[in-house]
C-alpha cells in the first residue's frame, strides 16, 4: 500500500515535468521506488555455486524515452528464506530507511555490488544471465530496447540515457547497479554505473573480433587492467586472478557411433530374420552426445605466482585444481522408436480407403477365382476333418490369398513376410509341436536380474493402467507388426494390406469354428482397447456358434433316443401348445413366441416341417447340416426361403456323406410329431433343468422346485454398452421413461420365466420370484422356514411391490411360455454381432485402423523403452512414470485424440533419448580406460551424474579416476587430429604421447576466462581504497573485457 | 436447461441387494416423493439431477441398478466411468448387510476408476425391527474406506444429504473428473528450456 502511495505522489511530478527527457528519469523512480530498492538493504555474500543452483528472478515494466520504448528488468538471486541474517535485515527496513547512510557504513558491511566484486565463490557459474557472469552481480537492473530491431548506436544518445540514469539513481539513492544496452541485441553489449553516497562504480566494456596478440594472454590483460587502474599507489597490491580455460573433445576415438548396428537391417533388405517385426527398433542413429567441454579451473593466484605470455604458459590443465565437465548433446537426435511413432501417428490423419489404396492390385479375372475358391473348398472338405482342430498354416494361407486376390508380385508386403507375419500372429496355425517348443523356450528364462524384476514390475502396472491389450495378445503382435511393415514396406499401403489379409484371417476363423488365438476368452474386457474388445466378441461369436451346434447335434441325439417320452401331456393353460409341437419338430421354428399364432399357422408349419423332413429323407441330410439349417430359421418363418436353405443342404450332405443315422431320426420325430398332433394332451414335460434349487417345492404340485438352464446375457463391448446406455438414458427420469426402460430390458427376464416355466411345469410366478428375488417372498411368521416336510403350499406371500396390479413382472410372466432356453429366440445372436464386427472391421479405413491401434503401439513403445533402461538413472524413472502416467490418462479418454497422442509420443522419444544418451557415456567412459583398480563405482557415479547435471565437477581433478579417463580421451582424439596412425601399443599409447614433445596432450583452449582484482585508492591516491574487477573471455573471434571500476566520490 | 455454467457431469451408481430401498432413495432424492409400492427395478433405471455446491453446479447422472442375482450379469457393464457410487443396505436386513461384501469385490472387478468415491447408506431407519446397528455400519464403512450415512427414504432423513456429501467428495478428489468446460488443457512443461530473459542465459563456448 505504502509503494502505491509514493508512486501516486510521482504521478503527481510527473504532471509537472516538461521535457521527454525528465519524463524520463521520473518514470524511471517511480519504477525503483515501485520495486523498492531505494534505501534497499546490502545482501551478504552470496553462497558458494548459488548462481546456479538458486532461483533467479525478474520484474519488468516498461518505459519510453520520447517514442523509444524500453523494457527495464531487475534480476535477482532470490533470497532463500531459511537464511537466518537476511530475516534480520529484512525484518527492519523501516528503520534502516529512517537511517541516515554514514550509519550505514558504520555498521561496516560492505555495499552489495563491492562483495560481489570481489566473492570468488561464484566465479565460473556455467549457466547465467551473462551480466551476472561478467560482473559476479546478484542484483541488477537492465533497460534494454523493447524490440531487438531498435539499437541504440549513437554515441550521443548513449551519453544521454547514461546521464539520465545516472540522475534517476542520485535522486533515488537506489544502490543496485543499472546497466543499458547498446548496439545490436546479439552483441550483449551493456554499459552501466551502480551510484552508493560516497562512490560510483562504472561498468565498461570492450568487445572485439579480434585481439592484438600483446595481449592474448594474461600478461597483456594485467597490463590492461592495470592501465586502467591507473594507480599510483606503491607499493601497488597485487592483482589476484582467477583463470578457467575450456577444452573441448569432439572426436570420440575410442567409441564410435553406432557401436553395433541396429536389427532394422535385416527388415530393410527384405530378409525375414526373426526379429525383425516382432520388436520395435530401439536407439539412436546418431550419436546423442556430441561434445565434452572440459573445463579448468584456477580459482585464486596472486599474479606473482604465474607466467602466462606469448612464449611460455604455466596454466598446464593437469595441474589445475578443478576439473569440471559439460557435456553437449546432439540436438534432437534421430531415434529409431521415436522416428518410427511419429511416422505411425501421421498414418491416422490419413482417409484413403483400402480400395483406394489397394484397389489396382486386385485382378479382374474373377472367373479365374472362382475356381479356384471351389477348388479350395473341395480340397478343405476331403481333409480329415478329425485328425485336426486347428488348420495347418497352408490352408490358412491358400485360403487367405486366394480370397484376396491379389497380386503377389505387386502387393506392398512381400507373400514371404506376409506369411511369415500371420504365423506370428496365430501361432496356432503352425503344428502344435512347434508352439509347445515355443512355450517351454519361455519357461526358461525365469531367472530373472534384478533389472528384469524391476522391468516386470513394470510391465504388470503397465498393463493395469493402459487401456490397451495384453502382451502377447494378437492386437498387441498385430500393432507392432503393422506398424513395422508401414516402415519398411511402403506406409498406409502396406498397412492396408495387412489389415486385410488380418480381417480375412478373421473371417476365416469365423467360419471354420477356429477361435482367434491369443484372445483371451470371456467377456470383453473394458480395460482393454477397443479393437482387442471386438476380437473378444467375435470370440464370443464362435464360442456361441459352436456351442450351439454342438448342443443342436445332442438335442436332436437325445431325442432321437427319447422321442417318445418327449410327449408327456402338458398343462391346458399353454396357448401355445400346438406351436411347442411344431418347434419341437423342426428347430428351424424355434423361435416364434408369437401369442397370435393361430391353427391354421401351426398346420401350415406342421406342413412345412413334414415337407421339410422329406427332404431330409431324400438327400440325406447330415447332421452338421443343421447349423446352416438353423440359421436360417429366422427367415423360414417367412415360408419363402425354405427352398433355397434346402438346395443348399444338398449340396453339404453330398459333399460329407453320412447319412443313415439321420435319416432314421428324421423318419422317427417325424413319426413321434404326428402322433403327439393326434393325441393333443397339454402337460409339457419337464425342459431344461440345471439343478434342483435348494429344498424348495413347487406351492401348487409340492414337486422339487428346479432351477432351469437360462441363456447367457449377451456381451458387450465398450461401443455397444455406451451405445445402449444413451439409449436408455435418453428415454428421461420421467416414470414413464422408466417404465420404457424396464420393458427394454425385459428381454433377459422373459428369457428367464420362460425357462423356468419349462423347467417346472405348473409353477406359479411365486415360485419363480423364490428362487429369482428371495428378498421378495416374505414367509408368513409362526411358520419354520426349514420345515422338512413342507405341505404343498408353503406359507408366504409375494412382497408388497410383486403385488401391484400390473407390475412388469407380472406382467411379463403372464406373456411367459415354457420354452427351454435352447429353444428361445435368442438373446445373443451371435450371427449378428459376429456379422456387425467383421463389417467394423473390414469397413475401416487404414488411418482408422492405425488409430484403434495406437493404445497397443504406445504399450509396445513404452515396454521396449523399460527394457532398454538398464541404467538406474532417477531422471529417467521420473519421466518413465510421467509418461506412464499420460499414457493411462490418454488411452483412457473417451476421445481419442491424435494431438494427445502427439505429446504422449514426444514423451516417449525423449525418454528414448535420455537412455540413447545414457548408453552412449557409458560406452564413452568405459571402465577399460580406467587405470585404477576399484574405481568403477566412481566412473559410474560420474557418468549418472553427468545425466542429471549439466555440469559435473570431477572428484578428485586430473588425478580422479574419471580425470585421468578424460585425460585419454583427450590423448586419442589428439592422436588422431594429428593423423598419427595407431600403432600396436595401444595400452601404452597414453604414456607413449605424453612422452612426444610434437603431440600435445589437449588441444588449444576453445575459451579461456580470467577474472582480475583488486583493491587500489581511485581516482587519486588519496582516495578510499576501493574494488575493482575485470572479466575477459577470449574466445576464437570474440573477445570480451568487462570491467567493473569503482571510483571515489569525495575524495578525487 | 443451461448446460453453460455446469462444472461437469458425473455418474452415480446405486448398488445393493434387492429390496433395500436404492429406487425410492433414488426417487426420494430427485422427485422427493416416497411410493411404498415402488415396482422392483427390472436391469437399470436412470435419473438426472442437477445439484448446487458452493457455487458449482454439477450434473448427476444417476444409475439405479436391480439388485437380483441374475440381474448382476448384466448390470456391472453400467459400472463403467462411474466416479461415486451408493451402495445400501437395509438396517432391518442382516442377509443385506452380509452381503455387501460382495458387492465391494463385484465394484472392485468392474469398476475403472479406482480412485471413485463410495458411500455406504443404511437405509429404512424409520422401521422397528432393526436388524443391523450404526456401529456396525460405521465398522465396515471405515474397513473400506467409504463415507457412511444411515438414512430413510420414507422420512426424508439422510436422503440429500448422502448424495450431497458424496458429490462434495468427488469434486474434491482431483483427477477424478473432468471439467466441461473446455480449454483448460495443459501441455507438456518443459521448464528446463524457457526461461525469458534478454537472451544473456548462455554458456561461455
Amino acid at each position: 500500500m505504502a509503494a502505491d502511495e509514493e508512486a501516486d505522489v510521482f504521478e503527481i511530478t510527473d504532471f509537472t515535468t516538461a521535457s521527454e527527457w525528465e519524463r524520463f528519469i521520473s518514470r524511471l523512480e517511480e519504477i525503483l521506488h515501485g520495486w523498492k530498492l531505494v534505501n534497499h538493504p546490502n545482501r551478504g555474500p552470496a553462497l558458494k555455486d548459488v548462481y546456479t543452483s538458486g532461483d533467479w528472478e525478474e520484474k519488468s515494466e516498461d518505459i519510453f524515452f520520447a517514442d523509444f520504448k524500453f523494457t527495464v528488468t531487475f534480476i535477482y538471486l532470490k533470497v532463500p528464506e531459511s537464511g537466518g541474517t537476511d530475516k534480520k535485515e529484512s525484518q527492519s527496513p523501516e528503520q534502516e530507511t529512517e537511517q541516515d547512510n554514514a550509519d550505514d557504513e558504520s555498521d561496516g558491511t560492505l555495499p552489495t555490488v563491492f562483495v560481489d566484486m570481489m566473492n570468488m565463490d561464484n566465479d565460473f557459474p556455467f549457466r547465467a544471465h551473462c551480466l551476472c557472469r561478467w560482473y559476479g552481480l546478484q542484483e541488477f537492473i537492465v533497460a534494454a530496447p523493447a524490440s531487438n530491431s531498435d539499437v541504440i548506436e549513437n554515441e550521443s544518445r548513449m551519453k544521454l540515457l547514461m546521464s539520465s540514469i545516472s540522475i534517476a539513481l542520485h535522486n533515488t539513492e537506489c544502490k543496485v547497479p543499472l546497466f543499458v544496452q547498446f548496439q545490436q541485441w546479439w552483441r550483449k553489449i551493456y554499459s552501466g554505473m551502480c551510484v552508493m553516497p560516497d562512490s560510483t562504480v562504472e561498468y565498461e566494456m570492450v568487445h572485439l573480433k579480434k585481439l592484438p596478440s600483446q595481449y592474448n594472454h594474461l600478461e597483456g590483460l594485467l597490463d590492461i587492467f592495470k592501465g586502467k587502474l591507473g594507480s599510483t599507489v606503491s607499493p601497488r597490491p597485487p592483482v589476484s586472478v582467477s583463470v578457467r580455460f575450456t577444452y573441448v573433445l569432439q572426436e570420440w576415438v575410442n567409441s564410435p557411433w553406432p557401436q553395433s548396428p541396429p536389427d532394422f537391417s535385416s527388415s530393410l533388405e527384405g530378409d525375414v530374420g526373426c526379429s525383425d517385426f516382432r520388436i520395435l527398433p530401439f536407439g539412436a542413429c546418431e550419436d546423442p552426445v556430441s561434445e565434452l567441454h572440459l573445463s579448468c579451473t584456477w580459482p585464486s593466484l596472486s599474479e606473482d605466482m604465474i607466467v602466462e605470455n606469448q612464449v611460455y604458459s604455466d596454466l598446464d590443465p593437469l595441474q589445475a585444481p578443478q576439473w569440471t565437465v559439460r557435456i553437449q548433446m546432439t540436438e534432437d537426435p534421430q531415434c529409431l522408436l521415436g522416428e518410427y511413432l511419429k511416422n505411425c501417428l501421421q498414418l491416422c490423419h490419413r482417409k484413403e480407403t483400402t480400395d483406394e489404396l489397394l484397389g489396382c492390385l486386385f485382378t479382374e479375372d474373377s472367373d479365374n477365382d472362382q475356381g479356384a475358391d471351389i477348388s479350395q473348398a473341395l480340397q478343405r472338405l476331403t481333409q480329415p476333418s478329425v485328425s485336426y482342430n486347428m488348420p495347418s498354416l497352408t490352408t490358412v494361407m491358400s485360403q487367405a490369398s486366394s480370397r484376396l486376390r491379389i497380386k503377389a508380385e505387386e502387393a506392398p508386403v512381400p507373400t514371404e513376410l506376409l506369411n511369415e507375419i500371420l504365423l506370428y500372429l496365430f501361432p496356432d496355425a503352425k503344428d502344435s509341436e512347434n508352439t509347445e517348443k515355443e512355450g517351454s523356450k519361455d519357461e526358461d528364462s525365469d531367472e530373472l536380474t534384478e533389472d528384469e524384476m524391476r522391468h516386470q514390475t513394470y510391465f504388470k502396472q503397465l498393463s493395469k493402467d493402459l487401456k490397451s491389450s495384453p502382451v502377447n495378445s494378437v492386437v498387441h503382435k498385430l500393432a507392432v507388426s503393422l506398424f513395422t511393415v508401414n516402415y519398411h514396406h511402403g506406409g498406409l499401403r502396406a498397412v492396408a494390406h495387412l489389415w486385410q489379409e488380418f480381417v480375412l484371417e478373421m473371417r476365416y476363423r469365423l467360419e471354420n469354428n477356429y477361435f482367434i488365438s491369443g484372445v483371451e476368452n470371456g467377456q470383453p474386457n473394458m480395460g482393454s482397447c477397443l479393437l482387442h474388445q471386438k476380437l473378444q466378441m467375435l470370440n464370443c461369436c464362435i464360442e456361441r456358434k459352436i456351442k450351439r451346434e454342438q448342443l443342436h447335434k445332442g438335442y436332436t441325439g437325445r431325442r432321437h433316443s427319447t422321442d417318445v417320452t418327449d410327449l408327456i401331456p402338458t398343462d391346458d393353460n399353454y396357448i401355445g401348445c400346438p406351436e411347442d409341437v411344431s418347434m419341437e419338430t423342426d428347430d428351424a421354428m424355434n423361435i416364434s413366441v408369437s401369442e397370435t399364432a393361430d391353427n391354421n399357422e401351426s398346420c401350415e408349419n406342421e406342413h412345412r416341417a413334414s415337407e421339410q423332413a422329406n427332404m431330409r429323407l431324400a438327400s440325406n441330410v447330415d447332421s452338421s447340416s443343421e447349423d446352416e439349417f438353423f440359421e436360417c430359421a429366422e427367415e423360414n418363418q417367412s415360408g419363402r426361403t425354405e427352398p433355397v436353405a434346402g438346395a443348399e443342404m444338398v449340396a453339404r450332405s453330398e459333399m460329407a456323406g453320412e447319412n443313415t443315422i439321420v435319416q432314421s431320426m428324421s423318419t422317427s420325430s417325424l413319426a413321434s410329431n404326428t402322433s403327439f398332433k393326434i393325441s393333443g394332451i397339454p402337460q409339457h414335460r419337464p425342459e431344461g433343468r440345471l439343478t434342483p434349487c435348494g429344498d424348495l417345492k413347487l406351492l401348487r404340485s409340492g414337486e422339487q422346485m428346479y432351477i432351469p438352464v437360462t441363456q447367457e446375457p449377451s456381451p458387450m463391448t465398450e461401443d455397444m454398452l455406451d451405445e445402449q446406455a444413451e439409449v436408455l438414458a435418453k428415454l428421461g427420469s420421467s416414470p414413464e421413461g422408466t417404465q420404457l426402460r424396464a420393458k427394454m430390458q425385459s428381454a433377459c427376464l422373459l428369457s428367464d420365466m420362460e425357462s423356468f416355466k419349462a423347467a417346472n411345469p405348473g409353477c406359479a410366478l411365486e415360485d419363480f420370484v423364490r428362487w429369482y428375488s428371495p428378498r421378495d417372498w416374505i414367509p408368513n411368521e409362526g411358520e419354520e422356514p426349514d420345515n422338512e416336510m413342507p405341505l404343498p403350499g408353503e406359507k408366504g406371500q409375494l412382497s408388497q411391490r410383486m403385488l401391484i396390479p400390473g407390475n412388469m413382472w407380472v406382467e411379463v410372466w403372464q406373456s411367459a411360455q415354457a420354452i427351454p432356453a435352447h429353444r428361445q429366440k435368442r438373446l445373443f445372436d451371435d450371427t449378428k454381432e459376429a456379422e456387425k464386427i467383421l463389417h467394423f472391421l473390414s469397413a475401416m479405413k487404414p488411418g482408422a485402423v492405425v488409430l484403434h491401434l495406437l493404445p497397443c503401439l504406445v504399450h509396445a513403445a513404452i515396454i521396449r523403452v523399460i527394457e532398454n533402461d538398464d541404467s538406474d538413472i532417477p531422471k529417467l524413472r521420473m519421466l518413465l512414470d510421467q509418461v506412464i502416467g499420460k499414457a493411462a490418462k490418454v488411452l483412457r479418454s473417451p476421445h481419442q485424440e491424435i494431438r494427445r497422442y502427439e505429446d504422449l509420443i514426444k514423451m516417449i522419444s525423449l525418454a528414448e533419448v535420455v537412455i540413447a544418451r545414457a548408453k552412449s557415456l557409458k560406452t564413452k567412459f568405459t571402465e577399460e580406460l580406467l587405470d585404477q583398480p576399484g574405481a568403477e563405482e566412481e566412473l559410474n557415479y560420474f557418468v549418472s551424474n553427468l545425466l542429471q547435471h549439466p555440469e559435473v565437477s570431477i572428484r578428485g581433478g586430473p588425478c580422479g579416476p574419471a580425470g585421468s579417463v578424460i585425460h585419454k580421451l583427450f590423448i586419442a582424439a589428439q592422436k588422431s587430429s594429428y593423423l598419427v596412425l595407431d600403432d600396436e601399443t595401444e595400452e601404452n599409447s597414453g604414456e607413449a604421447y605424453r612422452q612426444s614433445p610434437t603431440i600435445p596432450d589437449f588441444p588449444n583452449p576453445s575459451g579461456r576466462e580470467y577474472i582480475l582484482r583488486t583493491w587500489v585508492p581511485r581516482p587519486a591516491p588519496y582516495s578510499k581504497t576501493l574494488p575493482h574487477r575485470m572479466y575477459c573471455v577470449l574466445v576464437d573471434n570474440d573477445y570480451r573485457l568487462a570491467g567493473a571500476f569503482s571510483h571515489d566520490t569525495i575524495f578525487q | 436447461m443451461d448446460d453453460q455454467d455446469i462444472l461437469t457431469t458425473l455418474k452415480i451408481l446405486i448398488i445393493g441387494e434387492s429390496g433395500v430401498g436404492k429406487s425410492s432413495l433414488l426417487l426420494r432424492f430427485t422427485d422427493d416423493t416416497f411410493d411404498p409400492e415402488q415396482a422392483a427395478t427390472i436391469g437399470v433405471d436412470f435419473k438426472v439431477k442437477t445439484l448446487s455446491l458452493d457455487g458449482n453446479r454439477a450434473k448427476l447422472a444417476i444409475w439405479d441398478t436391480a439388485g437380483q442375482e441374475r440381474f448382476r450379469t448384466l448390470t456391472p457393464s453400467y459400472y463403467r466411468g462411474a466416479q461415486g457410487v451408493i451402495l445400501v443396505y437395509d438396517v432391518c436386513s442382516r442377509g443385506s448387510f452380509s452381503k455387501l461384501d460382495a458387492w465391494l469385490n463385484e465394484l472392485e472387478t468392474f469398476s475403472t476408476k479406482h480412485d471413485m468415491i463410495k458411500m455406504l447408506v443404511g437405509n429404512k431407519i424409520d422401521k422397528d425391527k432393526r436388524e443391523v446397528s450404526k456401529e456396525d455400519g460405521l465398522r465396515f464403512a471405515r474397513k473400506h474406506h467409504m463415507l457412511f450415512i444411515e438414512a430413510s427414504a420414507k422420512t426424508k432423513e439422510g436422503v440429500q444429504c448422502s448424495f450431497e456429501e458424496l458429490v462434495e467428495k468427488i469434486l474434491q478428489t482431483p483427477g477424478l473428473w473432468e471439467t466441461d468446460r473446455h480449454g483448460m488443457t495443459l501441455g507438456v512443461d518443459n521448464a528446463d528450456t524457457a526461461r525469458p530473459s534478454c537472451g544473456g542465459y548462455c554458456s561461455v563456448v
